[in-house]
């Protein structure tokens, strides 16, 4: 599953600086997860992506939540309840704090990113099954976002200017390593989704890393709307391939 | 050929009925078909010798049951999340914690329109 939400989510930090006029909180958008079989795509898992304000005494945050759990009928064989989180600057999307807590059957583990953009420094902690733990500091580009924070950051990019075929390149922090993805737009496509039927941009990711599979493999569709949420998506890794399909949607901003 | 027919579809039978029970019943259909087709030559194969033998039957009996299991559930079962109390919980504990942890960082470059926050529930 790790590798499943890396691919849908993967993909890259802009460096520019784009202003959020798609993301409001309260959001909530709820995805099935199909994984491919001998051909036949099964359901796997619900991936749930919700958006709510934290309040400091300093400011007021937007909250990135992604969590994914497998449907009951999997939970015997291999149980996954994951949960994804980004505090972030509500206009920008500038990550503050990232978390990661993943509970795979057996397997644990769970990281926590605090950021430092004065110096672009990270400070992780990595914390595994029976307390083991290990610190963490490294450097990161301006601009670089955590996964969760980089699946948002994509809907404030104005894809209307964009040409079809144009690339560009971006870089997503993972497992304390900055990634090199690249996005290319490859144009508008209209879906019949549970949500109906929407006119979509279509953008394709790709990365250095191993995680995903190269060519137009990995597609994301996001509604051609003021929103641009993601309402369909196809990956392909190593172990196989699979679909995202979004279930239900709301809370939207416009 | 006949034999080997008739062991094709044996095995399909029963793979086809393991795959129905399991979560993964969709993936029962393909083993459902070849043991349909095999079954199926292994029986023309018997008649044409005179004897068809009652194993055949059987793996006929197999398939049906595994395509009838697979299509209850495809139809029937509801595709749902259950036991989420626990990630419930870890969500709760993680935005305490990391509320305590933000009031720690320095955050700067914030200028927030207030006036879109007030009508929202924290």
């Amino acid at each position: 599953m790790m590798r499943f939400l890396f691919l849908v989510i993967l993909c890259w930090s802009f460096t520019c600086n784009a202003q959020n006029t798609a993301i409001a909180p309260g959001e909530k958008l709820v995805y099935t997860a199909s994984y491919n079989m001998s051909g036949i795509l099964n359901d796997i898992a619900q991936v749930t992506m919700e958006t709510s304000n934290v309040q400091t005494s300093k400011a007021t945050l937007l909250r990135l939540k992604c969590t994914a759990a497998t449907y009951s009928k999997w939970d015997n064989f291999f149980k996954i309840r994951d949960l994804y989180e980004s505090y972030v600057n509500p206009k920008t999307l500038t990550p503050y704090l990232y978390k990661r807590n993943i509970n795979e059957g057996s397997y644990f583990k769970a990281m926590k990113y605090t950021y430092s953009h004065k110096t672009n420094t990270i400070k992780s902690v990595q914390t595994k099954k029976n307390n083991q733990v290990q610190n963490k500091d490294f450097t990161f580009n301006a601009g670089s976002n955590d996964i969760v924070s980089t699946l948002y950051k994509l809907r404030t990019l104005d894809y209307e200017t964009m040409r079809v075929g144009q690339q560009k390149t971006i870089h997503v922090i993972f497992d304390r390593k900055e990634t090199k993805g690249y996005i290319t737009y490859l144009g508008k496509e209209t879906l019949n989704t549970a949500i109906g039927t929407k006119t979509c941009y279509k953008i394709s990711i790709g990365s250095d890393s191993k995680a995903l599979e190269g060519g137009n493999s990995n597609l994301l569709w996001l509604t051609a709307d003021a929103n641009k949420i993601i309402v369909f998506g196809k990956f392909k890794i190593p172990v196989g391939n699979g679909e995202l399909k979004i279930k239900s949607a709301s809370g939207l901003k416009n | 050929m006949k034999k080997l027919f008739t062991v094709l579809a044996i095995i399909a039978s029963f793979l086809a009925i393991i795959l129905a029970v399991l979560p993964v019943s969709n993936l029962a259909i393909i083993p459902s078909i070849l043991a349909l087709v095999f079954g199926l030559l292994a029986f023309y194969l018997s008649k044409k010798t005179g004897q068809v033998k009652k194993i055949i039957q059987f793996t006929f009996f197999l398939t049906i049951i595994a395509l009838a299991i697979t299509t209850y559930k495809a139809l029937f079962s509801i595709t749902e999340v259950a036991d989420t109390q626990e990630l419930k919980a870890t969500e709760s504990q993680s935005k305490e914690e990391a509320l305590e942890e933000l009031e720690d960082l320095e955050i700067e470059d914030i200028d927030i329109d207030t006036s879109e926050l007030e009508d929202i529930e924290l």
